[in-house]
């Protein structure tokens, strides 16, 4: 209509006209078509980059799923838009679709090796998808980019403890606090090391260190509390888990621990209360659950014992402590071949009962 | 059990409301002398197995079938009369010496109702009643009334005394009982006596012996003999039971006792004529091979030998016997051999330490020859048979432990033969619950305290209470869409239509800046370019001898329509000739000139001075929007301010006038909007060029 008026109001008005050409030379036409090709690009250009732009509102409202949809508009409308790999590759990250970032950062990558930032965020796929040795290469390649990179450093530490290596993990932790030291995460990290590697009261002295530079954070106290619960400071891991709650009142972690401290006492009535204090803070909890079989064991209640050993395990299939006493419930209610999976079960999952309970009850 | 036993107490209350004691007098039954003589036939032949069966009872032997037949004869009589104490009594005992005992309770609570004082043994037996309810101590205070009240309670004192030790081990077991099931294997079961599960090591076989109905005649009470049954077990569950076949079963009683380990051999007593001895038979094959009697050291004719079983080794066979001097009833014995060729079994050897002042009963080694289980009257009995437990110890059986509660009840309880891991087990017991008589049982054993465990939950890692904040994206980019036009057109003369070679300047309005100048083709006055879209832009068209043309225009935005053509057609600069300034522009309403009128205004200014004998009149005309007065003063207005931006710029009056019209002069409909806006519009008319 626009296009009408345009053409009429020229022709009325100044006695001279405006039309579309009906008939173009050769010549005319070829140079025409070539002004469409390049007014198509342009246009092609501007919607992908108005993608690439919603992607980014999106992801800053958390609509993570959108943004992926429309960076990949973007990496369409451009197969070099390498802000919008970039991008789309964070993006998958944050909702955990590990494989499809990897994807991304490769194909990123591939089109220009020296993008530094797309190794870190390449690592943290592999990472995801537990390909611990892709995440390390790609860690150290994001180092040789940027070598003092805390964050870089961090991760790769992390990196290092899930694969148990924790000495290198502890070179890592260590230094980042030299960079940050005043930061309590790399503390609280580097005592984990010293507790996996069975030095507990090192692991303590960290945890400690830690709480110095952050006295606000529950799940240090916790790790201090199930620290001495190991050591059988009893006393001390009571007072660790009390100021976890105070600290953080609803940290349902620190209950399901006093509870289990309280167990390990013979206090079942405080453990219970302790348990199902967890359980109400968080009805994911798994251990709450597991643990409050265990209560109702004790009380001879096996249905319910065998019901909340149940919840355990369907919200965590790989708590062995959930499967043996869901085994001791079934036991009790007379599915004996039921207990006898639920200890082969947890004998898999490294529960040493299990292996005790299976071969001794589970055979003729 | 209670229940039971309550409703028995109920329907006692009620008899003892409504009846009494009625003595078997001929003086009671003076309408029925008949019927009187029989009942009291059959009371004195009742009495004569009662009395027997008695004697054993109490002389710890074995009673046989005579409280059988002797209760037959006081159903006889009850049915005459069932209101007599004495015979309820009788009947009383007769049922609680069965396989059956509660079936006893309802005659033990009429006799009671009816004369508390019919027998001294009352007491005794409502003790024993009590015992079976689990109500130990009133058990107990029967007992004390029946030693107290009954003058020969002494010769009673061993069976008294067991009784009351018996409670005393019930109340101890049943406080602590074992982690064990104990579980009515319902499909192998009949609602007469199952006995003697003997089972395969591996529990996957089970020999047993059973007084349902089968293919013989059954005796003058209807029972009919044992014979020896096989079942295997499948995905968990007993197969339906089948009679050997051959010569094992025969038409005496035929019980199997136990197999050996390995599974090719049985012992199997037999009771022919009131006498029973041990047998063997050997599988072969699929069959079991006609059983053939121990030798005399084991299968003695002087006593009943019964259940027997083989030791670990294979060479000694222990059994339980008894005879007519033995005061102790059947005693535990073994036999050995010296080769297994010969089968040289030699004299017995009682085993003091497993015998009791009672039966002893079915016997069990384990195939390690470290533990015997035991079933026996005496030792530390809750009631009935119990299976007790005892270990080869220094080359010496020790003392019988019980087993303990609930393996063990105050039924009888005996025979016991585990799997070879011990978790499992199969008994005989005539507990409530069953199916009828003796039933089989399994054992199940929970093993040792199984703790359950509650473990601990903790996050090692800080990142993952707080992840490190590694999401920071790539930032937004500046979004431009440059489409280009491309711009064609010619320039020819506007009276003949011939090319006219002119120089055309493009101008950006928006900036006010030339952005393109394009000289046409002087031979076809054609031109072709290309200008960015989405602008208004200004042509100013100049060439000799021609009046100076301009005209201003929209480029859309996009890039779909990327053509525009033009023809522009110039006019030679003659007198009257009238030229519409298009590229003037005033504020609304008003006779201000805007900032974007300048550049058409300052082409006028090169025109005037270009032809400078050129006079012109500007004109200014409005729509027919509003008054004409009205419109006549804003066209004069805004021809005035066009002059008045001539005259600033150096054009002589003289050459200069101005002229509003209002709306008089319309070049084109008022009444459409484009019109109207058409027809608002300033123009200038040659009005001289000499």
């Amino acid at each position: 209509m626009k296009k009408i008026s345009f053409i009429f109001l020229f022709t009325l008005c100044i006695g001279n006209y405006f039309s579309q050409v009906e008939i173009l030379s050769a010549k005319e036409k070829a140079f025409k078509d070539s002004i469409a090709q390049i007014n198509e690009a342009a246009n092609a250009s501007a919607e992908g980059k108005e993608a690439y732009n919603r992607g980014i509102n999106l992801f800053s409202e958390k609509k993570t799923i959108e943004a992926v949809k429309e960076f990949e508009k973007a990496i369409q409308s451009d197969p070099k838009f390498l802000a919008a790999y970039y991008n789309k590759g964070v993006a998958e990250n944050e909702l955990e679709m590990f494989s499809a970032a990897a994807s991304t950062f490769n194909k990123l990558i591939s089109i220009d090796s020296s993008y530094s930032k797309a190794y870190f965020q390449r690592a943290k796929a592999f990472f995801g998808l537990k390909e611990y040795d892709g995440a390390e290469k790609n860690y150290e390649k994001a180092l040789k980019f940027d070598p003092n990179n805390v964050k870089i450093i961090y991760n790769y530490g992390v990196l290092r403890f899930m694969q148990q290596d924790y000495k290198d993990a502890i070179t890592k932790f260590t230094r980042c606090i030299q960079i940050e030291p005043n930061t309590a995460f790399y503390y609280n990290d580097r005592g984990s090391c010293y507790r996996m590697m069975g030095d507990l009261p090192k692991a303590i002295l960290e945890y400690e260190e830690a709480t110095k530079r952050n006295s606000n954070l529950a799940f240090v106290y916790n790790n201090i509390g199930t620290s001495k619960k190991k050591m059988k400071d009893f006393p001390g891991a009571m007072i660790a888990f009390n100021k976890a709650i105070a600290v953080d009142p609803k940290f349902y972690m620190a209950y399901v621990n006093r509870g289990a401290t309280y167990f390990t006492q013979g206090k079942q009535n405080e453990a219970e209360k302790d348990f199902l204090q967890a359980k109400q803070i968080n009805e994911n909890c798994a251990q709450a659950y597991a643990n409050l079989a265990s209560i109702l064991i004790l009380k001879k209640e096996y249905q319910l014992a065998f019901d909340n050993a149940q919840t355990a395990i369907d919200i965590d299939k790989f708590n062995g402590a959930a499967y043996l006493n869901r085994g001791i419930a079934r036991e009790m209610l007379r599915d004996m071949k039921g207990a006898c999976e639920d200890w082969y079960k947890a004998k898999e999952l490294g529960v040493e009962l299990g292996k005790s309970y299976h071969s001794t009850n589970c055979n003729n | 059990m209670k229940n039971i036993l309550l409703i028995v107490c109920t329907f006692s209350f009620g008899l003892v409301t409504f009846s009494q004691n009625v003595e078997f007098k001929s003086s009671n039954f003076k309408s029925d002398k008949e019927g009187f003589k029989k009942a009291e036939a059959a009371i004195e032949l009742g009495d004569t197995y009662f009395n027997k069966a008695n004697t054993l009872l109490f002389g710890v032997k074995d009673y046989k079938g005579n409280f059988i037949y002797a209760k037959k004869q006081y159903e006889l009589a009850q049915s005459f009369n069932p209101s007599n104490a004495l015979l309820n009594f009788k009947i009383g005992v007769c049922l609680f010496n069965s396989s059956n005992p509660l079936s006893s309770s309802e005659y033990f609570f009429k006799a009671k109702e009816l004369d508390t004082n019919c027998d001294p043994f009352l007491n005794y037996y409502l003790g024993r009643l009590a015992q079976l309810d689990s109500k130990f101590d009133e058990a107990i205070a029967f007992y004390v009334k029946f030693s107290t009240e009954y003058k020969k309670a002494n010769e009673f004192t061993k069976f008294i005394d067991q009784r009351k030790k018996e409670c005393e081990n019930a109340k101890k077991l049943i406080t602590n009982p074992l982690r064990v099931w104990v579980d009515n294997v319902t499909e192998l079961n009949s609602d007469r006596d199952d006995i003697t599960p003997t089972i395969s090591v591996d529990g996957g076989e089970m020999l047993f012996s059973s007084k349902r109905k089968n293919d013989n005649t059954p005796d003058s009470i209807g029972e009919y003999d044992f014979e020896i049954y096989t079942t295997t077990l499948e995905k968990g569950n007993w197969l339906e039971p089948k009679k050997l076949i051959g010569d094992i079963n025969t038409k005496v009683d035929d019980v199997v006792n136990t197999m050996s380990y390995d599974g090719t051999t049985l012992l199997m007593h037999r009771s022919i004529n009131n006498q029973s001895d041990i047998f063997e038979s050997k599988l072969v094959g699929a069959n079991w091979t006609t059983p053939e009697k121990m030798n005399s050291n084991i299968s003695n004719p002087k006593y009943n030998d019964r259940f027997a079983c083989y030791n670990h080794t294979g060479y000694k066979i222990y059994f339980i016997r008894d005879n007519e001097e033995a005061e102790n009833g059947f005693q535990a014995v073994y036999s050995g051999m010296e080769s297994k060729l010969r089968r040289d079994y030699a004299t017995t050897t009682f085993l003091d330490v497993l015998n009791s002042k009672f039966n002893e009963g079915p016997m069990y080694i384990t195939i390690k020859g470290d533990v015997l289980y035991l079933a026996s009257q005496g030792h530390g009995s809750m009631g009935g048979y119990d299976i007790f437990v005892s270990k080869f110890v220094q080359g010496q059986w020790t003392a019988p432990v019980n087993m303990g509660y609930p393996v063990n009840s105050v039924y009888d309880d005996f025979f016991y033969s585990p799997t070879v891991n011990g978790k499992f087990a199969y008994i005989t017991s005539n507990r409530p619950g069953g199916k009828g008589g003796y039933d089989i049982y399994k054992v199940t054993y929970w093993g040792p305290d199984k703790t359950p465990i509650v473990s601990t939950e903790e996050l090692l890692i800080s990142s993952i209470i707080q992840p490190v904040n590694d999401n920071a994206i790539e930032s937004k980019v500046d979004v431009t869409r440059k489409f280009l036009t491309v711009f064609k057109g010619n320039t020819i003369d506007l009276l003949n239509s011939q090319p006219v070679a002119a120089t055309i300047d493009i101008t950006d309005n928006a900036s006010g800046k030339i952005t393109e100048t394009v000289n046409t083709n002087s031979a076809t006055g054609k031109f072709l370019i290309t200008l960015p879209s989405g602008k208004n832009y200004g042509i100013a068209v100049k060439a000799n001898n021609y009046l100076f043309h301009s005209e201003n225009f929209d480029l859309p935005d996009g890039g779909d329509d990327n053509i525009v053509s033009k023809t522009i057609q110039l006019k030679n600069v003659a007198v009257g000739n009238t030229i519409t300034l298009t590229n003037i522009f005033f504020d609304l309403g008003k006779a201000t000139l805007r900032i974007e009128s300048n550049a058409e205004l300052d082409r006028l200014v090169k025109l005037m001075n270009d032809a400078p004998k050129l006079k012109i009149e500007i004109s200014g005309h409005t729509d027919n929007t509003g008054s004409a007065s009205t419109n006549e003063s804003l066209s004069q207005q805004r021809a005035n301010a066009v002059v008045a931006y001539l005259l600033s710029k150096g054009i002589d009056t003289s050459r200069l006038s101005a002229k509003g019209y209002g709306s008089k002069k319309p070049i084109s409909t008022n009444d459409t909007e484009s019109g109207r806006q058409q027809n608002r519009r300033t123009e200038f008319k040659i009005t001289s060029n000499s």
